[in-house]
């Protein structure tokens, strides 16, 4: 019993953020066996077992397909089919001479076979590219994949591919999602083709039926290529059944009779539901994703830095995590913690509204009758815009929109969906807005904040800010990466382009007799590492 | 009734089709989203990237144009592809149809077989507080929305009793008759209750002006027994405007029932249109909702027939 309770704390105490990854280590579970079903609930229904195709996460795409690398609970790269993370150091990663291109090349894992009994080599990982580059392939993941000229494969376990440009994100693209396999799906069309409902992979499970609107079941590889340090074959779970139920209702109530064991997003709403279910336990996993509000440069009083930060300090993250039932939490950087390229030391501005308004006062910001502020007959009265039809922002909403009128602004809900919205995310087509983004492990974030950035619809230029953005993003050294991103977060909370507000958290719902698992914060999902779980019987 | 009167019927069908695609073309567009909209998270998906795949699937296209399109392909019986799926639409619809006329067809015929003697004899023991009670349970039946009706289901026969499977159309790897049976109870039952409540209430009335009628008690005065008088003179002439109503819940039947296959996770056509319209997946939507409105337009055909055949004074030429 002791044991075990040591072994929930250490789990704990890894979710919590510490790394004590090495004490669970040093703990090897007992009574793991293969054996058992693990039946988890999916709200969406899978729409192809295709990771590059699909419109949703790849949740139970994950465990069939790996990829040469994979993000680990603490969103860092380690190696899957390859043999290391390719970096400069290891000669993985070389410069061309005048800087402005890179050969990454990879050593594949030696005895891997796809689940037919077919070898895995290096002409598989070439073809994916080319498959994902293929124009006619529909497919948003196709990030990365123009950035590659060509793909050489010298012997069947190496790979090198010659980069057009520096591109030190390389990881979070186009070989993370999976590799495929080429005497698969060579001379098919991706589209159609079989492919997307019985993939076959290289991972722990291989699907065994996808009946679409109901379930994906899929068994255990049993020439999966990875062993437990003990030597024991991997993965534990004999089948793992993937239940698409539309219904969150529903949804718990199988948890609650017991025909479901894992629900892997329960919304924040339905948790405390959760929580009084005794076979199941609740697990709170980071996600990288951030609630951000953003100023439109083009209105003269938000170019003012004094508005954004009485703004920045009249807003009480706490009121507006109450209001989404206690799950999300405050964050001041858009690099969210479980990074290490988060910068602990960013400024902050704390919830302090008699600050705010003496700072709209002594900038000349006077109120009217009304309440509200002008200056040089100009009212504080701004556009706001949030994504239409999203229960969650709209709700957060009006609470920024009660909180500002506390500092004498006015905000008026202008809220679309579609085309519309896009356009206007684009096209700074808002005074304010309100939204998420949810990015890989390995983020470009000049996208949002540089000057010209596809996703900076604001028009905030700062030079100094697309300064550390360009040491960030073509630089491949670790430490001077880190620096800059330490730096662009500073100058992101100094000048207050947008505050980063809220980040979310996957509220996971599991039996208690699943032991082993550790949930994953990034885009490849919680099932990009399943092969050690195990059920105790 | 005549062939040709059936043919002519189903001949005017064409332009009321075409002018319900149009209709139903301009209401999903005017719903606010679009079908790249799940992408909208993800800064990853370039501005590029969502071109193309608009450009694909013809969504840059001024709407005119993309009805015409869509038109074009329809009438020589290509219904498109998905847009979340990739997959032809016909296939996707063929997919789901089984599923929805099994629970379909079942709860109709439970619907009849308990509705019709339920109504009758509410109509019978008019007054009586057994009549007072069937009206209490229809109005009930029809005022108690759905998920809730369902979710208390679930916890008693799942959570309580653990007799019956919550959700879902078989159990894995099994999928034998009693298997899909025991999987098809409970939405029977809830998809049901609303139809057996209006229905029996449709055919109480119905029979309650009839029994007023002369012929009525002519026969009742022949000595005919009060059975043959229900089932023989009045059921049969009260039966007529509940005809109407009943053909068109038929109709509906195979457009499926968007609530009852969500919660019960039934692999239906209902279920296939909710999906679609998460997605706005337009070319989903426009297959699912034509195919609603061909069963609708068939079922009112078949009403006006039933009408016929149940009384002979109507006659149509």
């Amino acid at each position: 019993m002791t044991f075990k309770l040591t072994r929930r704390a250490a789990l704990q105490g890894m979710l919590a953020g510490g790394s004590l990854l090495a004490t669970m280590r040093a703990f090897p579970a007992m009574a793991q066996a293969v054996g058992g079903t693990l039946r988890i609930g999916l709200t969406y229904e899978i729409d192809t077992m295709n990771p590059y195709s699909t419109g949703f996460l790849g949740d139970a795409q994950a465990a069939v397909l790996e990829g040469l690398l994979a993000p680990n609970s603490e969103a860092v790269y380690v190696p899957v089919l390859a043999t290391e993370v390719p970096t400069i150091e290891n000669g993985g990663i070389m410069l061309s001479a005048d800087g402005t291109k890179m050969d990454i090349t990879y050593k594949l894992r030696e005895g891997v076979t796809w689940s037919d009994g077919t070898p895995f080599t290096s002409a598989d990982v070439a073809y994916t590219w080319e498959a994902v580059k293929n124009p006619t392939f529909v497919a948003e993941s196709k990030d990365g994949s123009q950035d590659i000229d060509s793909i050489e494969t010298p012997d069947p376990l190496t790979v090198i591919c010659h980069y057009n440009t520096v591109k030190p994100n390389f990881a979070s693209t186009l070989f993370t999602f999976g590799i495929m396999p080429k005497h698969i799906i060579e001379n098919t069309d991706l589209n159609t083709s079989a492919f997307n409902e019985t993939p076959i992979g290289t991972g722990p499970y291989v699907v065994k039926e996808f009946v679409r609107g109901q379930y994906v079941v899929m068994d255990r590889n049993p020439t999966y290529w990875a062993k437990a340090e003990n030597g024991d074959a991997l993965p534990y779970i004999e089948r793992l059944v993937f239940h698409m139920l539309p219904d969150t209702n529903t949804l718990i109530t199988q948890l609650q009779s017991g025909e479901l064991d894992m629900v892997v997003q329960v919304p924040y709403s339905r948790a405390s539901q959760v929580e009084g279910i005794d076979r199941v336990e609740i697990v709170r996993g980071p996600l990288l994703s951030w609630q951000h509000l953003d100023f439109n440069f083009r209105v003269p009083s938000l170019a003012d830095i004094n508005v954004r930060k009485a703004i920045a300090h009249g807003i009480n993250r706490e009121v507006m995590i109450r209001a989404q039932g206690g799950y999300p939490q405050a964050i001041k950087s858009l690099v969210v913690p479980v990074f290490d390229l988060y910068n602990p030391d960013t400024p902050e501005y704390p919830y302090d509204p008699a600050l705010a308004n003496k700072l709209l006062d002594d900038a000349g910001y006077v109120r009217g009758g009304d309440g509200i502020r002008e200056k040089d007959g100009v009212r504080m009265s701004y556009q706001f815009m949030v994504q239409a039809g999203r229960a969650d922002d709209e709700n957060a909403q009006q609470v920024i929109i009660a909180l500002l009128k506390q500092i004498g602004i006015e905000a008026t809900a202008n809220n679309q969906t579609g085309v519309a919205y896009r356009e206007a995310r684009y096209k700074g087509g808002y005074d304010l807005i309100y939204g998420r983004w949810i990015t890989s492990a390995d983020p470009v974030y000049s996208t949002f904040y540089g000057t010209g950035g596809e996703n900076n619809g604001q028009g905030y230029s700062n030079p100094t800010l697309d300064a550390a953005f360009t040491k960030m993003e073509n630089s491949l050294d670790p430490a001077v990466r880190k620096d800059a991103a330490f730096e662009m977060q500073r100058i992101i909370a100094e000048d207050i382009p947008a505050i980063a507000l809220i980040s979310n958290v996957a509220v996971i719902a599991k039996v208690k007799t699943l032991k082993n698992f550790v949930p994953n914060p990034t885009n490849m999902t919680n099932f990009v590492d399943t092969k050690a779980w195990y059920i105790e019987s | 009734m005549s062939l040709s009167y059936i043919l002519r019927r189903l001949l005017g069908a064409v332009p009321l089709l075409l002018g319900i695609s149009l209709i139903l073309f301009t209401i999903i567009h005017l719903a606010p989203g679009g079908p790249l909209d799940m992408y909208l998270d993800n800064p990853a998906v370039s501005r590029e990237a969502l071109d193309q795949i608009a450009a694909r699937y013809g969504l840059d296209q001024p709407l005119p144009i993309q009805y015409l399109l869509w038109l074009k392909s329809m009438l020589v019986g290509d219904w498109g592809y998905s847009i979340r799926t990739s997959r032809p639409v016909i296939v996707e619809i063929l997919g789901r149809v089984g599923p929805t006329l099994q629970l379909g067809g079942a709860a109709l015929l439970l619907s009849l077989l308990i509705a019709i003697p339920l109504g009758t004899l509410s109509a019978a023991r008019r007054g009586t507080a057994l009549d007072s009670t069937v009206t209490l349970a229809s109005f009930v039946g029809i005022s108690t929305p759905v998920f809730w009706m369902a979710l208390l289901l679930q916890l008693f026969f799942s959570v309580y009793l653990g007799w019956l499977p919550s959700a879902g159309y078989q159990t894995i790897g099994d999928g034998s008759l009693m298997d899909r049976l025991l999987h098809m109870i409970m939405p029977v039952v809830i998809l049901s209750l609303a139809t057996i409540a209006s229905w029996s209430r449709f055919i109480r009335s119905g029979m309650v002006d009839v029994l007023n009628q002369d012929y009525i008690r002519t026969a009742y005065a022949k000595g005919r027994g009060e059975k043959g008088v229900m089932v023989f003179h009045a059921l049969r002439n009260a039966l007529i405007p509940a005809v109407t109503v009943i053909a068109v819940d038929f109709g509906t039947v195979i457009s499926g029932a968007v609530i009852t296959e969500t919660v019960f996770a039934w692999p239906g056509m209902g279920r296939l249109f909710m999906e679609s319209m998460d997605g706005r997946d337009y070319p989903m939507l426009m297959g699912l909702m034509m195919l609603g409105s061909v069963g609708i337009i068939l079922a009112n055909i078949f009403a006006d027939l039933t009408y016929a055949a149940l009384d002979p004074r109507i006659r149509y030429g």
